[in-house]
């Protein structure tokens, strides 16, 4: 009996501890959070196709931009594939029954809901508009509006991602089945498991960070007021400190997905497992050195500039590598298109571009003219929805059979992966040239010399918004039609392709037993 | 597992730890300049690292457990540290007080 | 490190992974007050001399009569812990019950001391009423009440843990399951314990020199 039939009741699923089932109830709470995000974006892209500011008011402006950033960034990436791939496919990628800690982690998702209602409710009552980042003073002493509300929201849905991270670690640590080495783990535990380090060391300081700042605002007594002897800056700091390190929780994982993906339809090893796993690493470390490049402007010491710049270039390299490694594995693979394959590609390329681009914000001249425009949300749109949300719809494509039992349309899958990558490239391209041109970002207007390439970028924000509603027709038609799949529909490696589609509740009918390399497409090729 | 630590450990560790504190507070009431904060957190953090020695029972837990509990204070570490070069190197030009605008 | 499975050695794995789980959690809780001390650092560098004025408005026989008191309870836990790795309840119960009492005793003078201060009219923006070095003084006073409150809230919960915990453990038997629980809550109050123990130098020794 699969998971999913152990209950058909309501009850059975909001008092459940099966990880499976917790992925799928946090499934469907970020794709409601993400249509929120997205509905924010549409307005600002209909405002944004003409130069007058005539849709909406400034400040309505400014809250839908700032609605659109606390939501996609706290309510849908950062737990996007962790909460969602992560919590259904770690336990079974290394073999185990549950999650170290069921009980806190079904407890993770109703502190992300509860987080969800106090934003949903400052919205209702009138937004914030600060911007999802908050900046003081004008959060602290000026914004009119309910930030103290919004911060609550985001300090609770914190608690949500480090219960998950700790779960997460703890389990990888504890629960491998007999023969499931650290070295023979698919590179998506790795991922994950260096997510869950992030998430687990960062989010704290955010969640005090947004202490100081509610208290900040309700008492004034000064910490980031320079008139009273605060720092401005000191928000910064302790903000960029989490945040920055949140940027690589958001595509960590994503990159994990990736690497699943591109093995199974080159049909062959990853190329440099153990350096992919170093990288890996070394992302979730050097991550936390760089926090400084978002604030070279601000007033920050230009040594200190000097510093966080250099360890910028240098986070650079471990994503390089593992460019080069999936690029290599994909030299002389026997490549099958599929939908999830269209996703895994279109992130190796579009992260690279955003990547790259991000090494022109990390030199600080450049910065100087780039900051604060369209450059820069270029550079990040490139990286978060170009790359991590592309691969998280990859992966949802790749174990949608695990997941559901049942078998998408794909030829549906590859048209939408074709329309939204159409529809991203010409949103967010033009916003590149936009931004070197000086179109700053968070206004509602902009001067008319501007109007051609926005009128392109909204355009193509209505292409992107087809290609991401296509997968909730045809994949919510294949719950009900689609036809039923196989264990391995995919003749993919990996432990969870041994058990059936869907999983038992305990993952396994027998404990497996593990002795094979990781990623074995391609035995008769000896490893390099 | 092992056979839990005699009681001796448990008690000798308390009066090490009561010890420092008086002689931390005695030594706050000497003038001893750039010295003073230097000894007083010196002096915490023998105390703390007893508590994780010997009450936390440290001195017997895996490797991975030590890693964990040094890995946080190092990202604590670089949070001061690099939020530092900035403090350490940014000139500030004290101005008068000023009271700031409001709606 | 081989991982054990559940099945084949359940006790000392059930031990070594909530531990670990709780390890990791401190962590967060490491991080966590690491906010508050990152600001510390700020006005502590940047405003020195003025720090080390407004510092002596803290009561240090109060704040060191407070430290004694929590190293203490750490004591009485740490042995709580110990009798519970050889299942003498009883003990283990008494000894849960010295811990909570200390850890109120720890709340109480904390609450004396929250009362002279507002009495004194060190509360920033609630109650504060003094002239001389206000700014700086004000910015301490909301490290101070912000830590030591955020302190007391973590206390407080160790406290009603405690409590639950001895309550649990009335009547036998005594499973592992519940030595576990013993150890993992006595690494939590060995923390709260350890943040004080920075906490105490940070906003009382300052400046006691004459």
């Amino acid at each position: 009996m699969s998971y999913l039939e152990e209950g058909f009741t309501l009850r059975s699923w909001l008092t459940t501890r099966d990880h499976k089932r917790i992925a799928i109830l946090y499934a469907i709470a970020i794709t409601a959070f993400f249509f929120v995000g997205g509905a924010a974006a549409t307005i600002i892209r209909l405002e944004l196709a003409t130069p007058q500011g005539d849709l909406v008011t400034a400040d309505t402006y400014n809250k839908l931009f700032t609605l659109h950033g606390v939501v996609m960034v706290w309510f849908f990436l950062i737990p996007s594939i962790p909460a969602t791939l992560g919590n259904f496919l770690l336990p079974i990628m290394i073999g185990a029954r549950e999650v170290a800690f069921p009980r806190l982690n079904i407890l993770s998702w109703y502190i992300y809901v509860l987080g969800g209602i106090f934003v949903l409710y400052t919205l209702i009552v009138g937004g914030v508009d600060t911007g999802w980042t908050f900046y003081t003073p004008f959060s602290t002493m000026f914004s009119n509006t309910h930030v103290v509300e919004a911060a609550i929201g985001v300090f609770i849905v914190g608690f949500s991602s480090i219960l998950t991270g700790l779960n997460f670690i703890v389990t990888v640590h504890r629960m491998r089945a007999p023969g499931m080495t650290w070295f023979r783990m698919p590179l998506f535990v790795w991922a994950n498991y260096a997510t869950s380090i992030i998430m687990v060391l960062a989010t704290p300081v955010l969640a005090m960070t947004l202490v100081l700042l509610s208290a900040e605002r309700i008492l004034h007594v000064g910490i980031f007021d320079p008139a009273l002897g605060g720092d401005p800056l000191l928000f910064q700091h302790l903000f960029w400190f989490y945040s920055h390190p949140a940027v690589y929780i958001m595509v960590l994982p994503a990159m994990g997905v990736v690497s699943e993906i591109i093995t199974c339809f080159a049909r062959k090893r990853i190329f440099g497992y153990r350096f992919m796993c170093y990288a890996i690493l070394g992302i979730a470390g050097f991550g936390f050195l760089v926090w400084g490049h978002h604030m070279f402007v601000s007033g920050q010491s230009m040594y200190a500039g000097m510093v966080f710049s250099m360890l910028s270039f240098m986070v650079a390299v471990p994503s390089a590598i593992k460019v080069f490694n999936w690029t290599a594995t994909l030299y002389k693979g026997s490549i099958v298109f599929t939908a999830p394959m269209l996703y895994a590609l279109g992130f190796v390329g579009l992260f690279t571009i955003g990547g790259m681009t991000g090494l022109y914000l990390a030199s600080i001249a450049l910065d100087v003219h780039l900051t604060d425009t369209y450059f820069v949300i270029a550079h990040f749109h490139y990286i978060m929805v170009g790359g991590s949300v592309m691969a998280y719809l990859g992966g949802i494509h790749y174990w949608w059979p695990k997941v559901t039992g049942r078998m998408y349309n794909e030829a549906w899958g590859r048209m939408a992966a074709i329309i939204i990558f159409a529809g991203f490239n010409l949103t967010f391209f033009p916003q590149y040239i936009l931004g070197f041109l000086g179109m700053p970002r968070r206004y509602h207007e902009y001067p008319p010399e501007f109007q051609v390439l926005n009128l392109f970028s909204s355009a193509g924000a209505a292409v992107l918004a087809v290609g991401y509603l296509l997968p909730l027709v045809y994949l919510g038609w294949s719950l009900f039609r689609g036809p039923r799949a196989s264990a391995n529909p995919w003749d993919a490696r990996g432990l969870e392709w041994k058990t059936s589609s869907p999983p038992p509740k305990d993952n396994f009918v027998a404990p497996p037993q593990v002795d094979a390399v990781p990623y074995a497409y391609n035995p008769e090729v000896p490893p390099a | 597992m092992n056979s839990p630590p005699r009681l001796r450990v448990y008690a000798v560790t308390w009066i090490a730890l009561m010890a420092l504190l008086v002689a931390t507070f005695v030594l706050a009431h000497f003038r001893l300049g750039a010295w003073n904060p230097a000894v007083a957190l010196a002096i915490a953090a023998a105390k703390a690292v007893l508590v994780a020695l010997f009450f936390m029972h440290l001195r017997r837990s895996s490797a991975l457990v030590v890693l964990f509990a040094v890995v946080a204070f190092f990202a604590l570490a670089i949070l001061f540290g690099l939020s530092g070069t900035d403090y350490a190197t940014r000139a500030i030009h004290p101005t008068p007080w000023v009271a700031p605008d409001r709606y | 490190m081989s991982v054990a499975a559940p099945e084949i050695r359940p006790a000392a794995w059930r031990e070594q992974t909530v531990s670990l789980g709780m390890w990791v959690f401190l962590a967060t809780e490491l991080m966590f007050f690491g906010g508050i001390f990152m600001g510390y650092l700020y006005l502590r560098t940047q405003f020195a001399g003025e720090v080390a004025q407004a510092s002596r408005h803290t009561h240090e026989w109060l704040g060191t009569l407070n430290t004694a008191i929590l190293l203490t309870s750490s004591f009485s836990m740490a042995l709580a812990v110990r009798f519970s790795q050889l299942a003498r309840r009883e003990t283990v119960q008494r000894l849960l019950w010295v811990t909570a009492a200390l850890g109120a005793a720890f709340l109480a003078v904390k609450f004396i001391e929250y009362a002279m201060e507002w009495h004194e009219g060190l509360v920033p923006g609630l109650h504060f009423t003094i002239v001389e070095n206000a700014r700086t003084t004000a910015l301490f006073f909301f490290l101070y009440f912000l830590a030591t409150g955020v302190h007391a809230l973590h206390l407080t919960i160790g406290i009603i843990t405690v409590l639950w915990l001895s309550w649990r453990l009335r009547k036998p038997p005594f499973p592992d399951a519940r030595a576990d629980d013993v150890e993992v809550l006595g690494l939590y109050w060995h923390f709260v314990d350890a943040v004080w123990i920075f906490l105490y130098p940070l906003f009382y020794l300052v400046s006691l020199a004459s």
